[in-house]
């Protein structure tokens, strides 16, 4: 049998995979990094984040939203953004990699590859600023100030990229940058060319140059249109590929250039009376269309976890029925 | 090009910095404010087929929108004199348990581009609301629901039914991504739309 890494390989290159990778089996990712997350712990809180972003996660709800009341919002002006946006310093102290090396070092990087996690993203953190409206009209309305604050994110995010690797040495990088809703990408593709696509050439080519061997990408979206592009900057994996996407024809068409991870819709499966029968159903419809190669099945949602206590354990459960079935 | 054709074209194109100074000329040049206001409704109505179709994104209709929004604010004192033809009063929002507005906020954009006068209820929205709503506004005509999650459909249907107990005849439109044609007919809504674009479209028709 190869092992979890072995046959990811297998899966990823077009080789000979003997089984169905499990979601994120192969990724061990050190959470204990120093990062600047802009999410909410948990369901009831509100933060304020360090780009200084308010996040709110109401009770009841699957997630947390910024808060863009005139209040709260942190750019006002993307004209005069350099008043408004602070990037967060990555200079932590020592012993806040402590924690975060130790797990790096009990990593067994024959089976798995050390992760490192970045969210929200380039684009991301721009919406997060300033509001979804204002962030997408500003890619048009002023580009020349979108191309600097998009420079300066970019800029942090390598720098960030440089205490990560100076500290941990990851194998890998998930990456989270949402670029679409289920439907369209947000952006169209010559405006992601002109804007996005130099930005993550230059962040993922920072951390392929350096060590890093995988980059993930999740978007949990409608993103076709954007694939080239994925290729072209550098992303080994696309997490999160909802089945709105066409996944067959996208491994059809790309697939020794770039892996598809995903084609189950979490919104489909993960729900408070969600059922094994159901998540049967999808998972084998998504092997079975998709095939062995160049495909991780998965939930589109990000990370190892759902939105409902069982989900996830559930879907590694049927991997492993139609890995019996297929293989 | 006469004058309500260059009004059409930069609200195509989204140009928010130009179109009042072009609803001006226009206006100056003799043309109705009715005229003008009606040639940005067509230009919206292009824009939302446009996105239907896939042609253009996101930001292309909302600053379509945004112009067309400032193109008004200049009619707005020739309008007044009751010219207006409005198609009545719309309240929406996005019902409880889910927070997503960017797919609300482009539906009232292109909803109120049609010549609907629009409440937008925000997001979180219980439906108890939707009925105080209905019952403090004149002429409301039509109210319209979205839910981005598989979780908050269940709110969707209870929003719906409890519009259509408290008002039979009201009309209601229900959208969102997990929402389907059948779902929607299943919970007792009188339309479903994909998407903005055709948002607008299926509203006029369902109160026509």
């Amino acid at each position: 049998m190869l092992s979890i890494k072995q046959n990811l390989l297998e899966t990823i290159k077009g080789g000979n995979p003997d089984r169905f990778v499990k979601q994120y089996e192969f990724l061990d990712i050190i959470m204990e990094t120093p990062m600047e997350l802009a999410l909410c712990p948990g369901p009831g809180t509100e933060i304020v984040n360090s780009w200084g972003v308010t996040v709110r996660w109401p009770k009841g709800q699957i997630g947390s939203f910024p808060v863009h009341d005139a209040e709260h919002i942190v750019l006002k002006d993307i004209t005069e953004w350099r008043k408004y946006v602070k990037a967060p310093s990555v200079d932590y102290p020592e012993e806040r990699w402590t924690a975060a090396i130790e797990h790096v070092n009990s990593v067994d990087r024959n089976e798995k590859y050390v992760t490192t996690l970045v969210a929200p993203g380039v684009f991301e953190l721009t919406h997060y600023l300033m509001s979804m409206e204002e962030g997408l009209m500003a890619f048009y309305e002023e580009p020349e100030a979108m191309h600097e604050l998009i420079d300066y994110i970019t800029d942090w995010e390598i720098r960030y990229a440089k205490q990560v690797i100076d500290h941990l040495h990851p194998d890998a990088l998930f990456h989270h940058d949402d670029w679409g809703s289920q439907i369209s990408s947000f952006i169209s593709p010559a405006t992601f060319e002109e804007f996005l696509l130099p930005a993550y050439k230059k962040i993922y080519g920072f951390y392929k140059a350096n060590g890093v061997e995988l980059i993930i990408h999740h978007s949990d979206s409608y993103a076709a249109n954007l694939v080239p592009f994925m290729i072209e900057m550098g992303i080994d994996i696309w997490q999160g590929v909802m089945s709105t996407n066409n996944v067959p024809e996208l491994i059809e068409k790309y697939g020794k250039q770039i892996t598809f991870w995903g084609d189950i819709d979490s919104g489909k499966i993960d729900t408070p009376d969600w059922s094994q029968e159901v998540i049967a159903q999808n998972v084998e419809h998504a092997c079975r269309e998709c095939g062995k190669l160049y495909f991780i099945p998965g939930a589109s949602q990000g990370l190892n976890i759902s939105s409902f206590p069982g989900v996830y354990e559930a879907i590694d459960v049927e991997i492993d029925n139609m890995t019996k079935k297929m293989f | 090009m006469s004058k309500i054709e260059d009004v059409k074209a930069l609200v195509e194109a989204g140009k928010s910095k130009k179109i009042a100074a072009a609803v001006q000329e226009a206006l100056d040049a003799g043309d109705k404010a009715q005229d003008i206001l009606d040639a940005m409704v067509a230009s919206m109505s292009v824009v939302g087929d446009k996105f239907s179709a896939g042609e253009i994104f996101v930001p292309e209709m909302l600053i379509a929108a945004k112009a067309m929004s400032k193109g008004v604010e200049v009619l707005k004192p020739a309008l007044a004199s009751g010219e207006t033809t409005s198609l009545g009063t719309c309240i929406m929002g996005t019902v409880s348990g889910d927070l997503h507005d960017i797919g609300k906020n482009l539906v009232i954009m292109m909803l109120e581009s049609s010549g609907f006068d629009m409440i937008d209820l925000g997001v979180d929205v219980p439906s108890s609301k939707f009925v105080e709503t209905i019952k403090a506004n004149n002429n409301v005509v039509l109210v319209a629901c979205s839910g981005l999650l598989t979780t908050t459909m269940p709110a969707l249907k209870e929003t719906v039914q409890t519009v259509k107990t408290a008002f039979p005849n009201m009309k209601v439109i229900v959208g969102g991504a997990p929402v389907t044609p059948e779902y929607a007919a299943e919970i007792g809504a009188d339309g479903y739309a994909p998407d903005a674009g055709s948002a607008a479209v299926k509203a006029k028709e369902i109160i026509a």
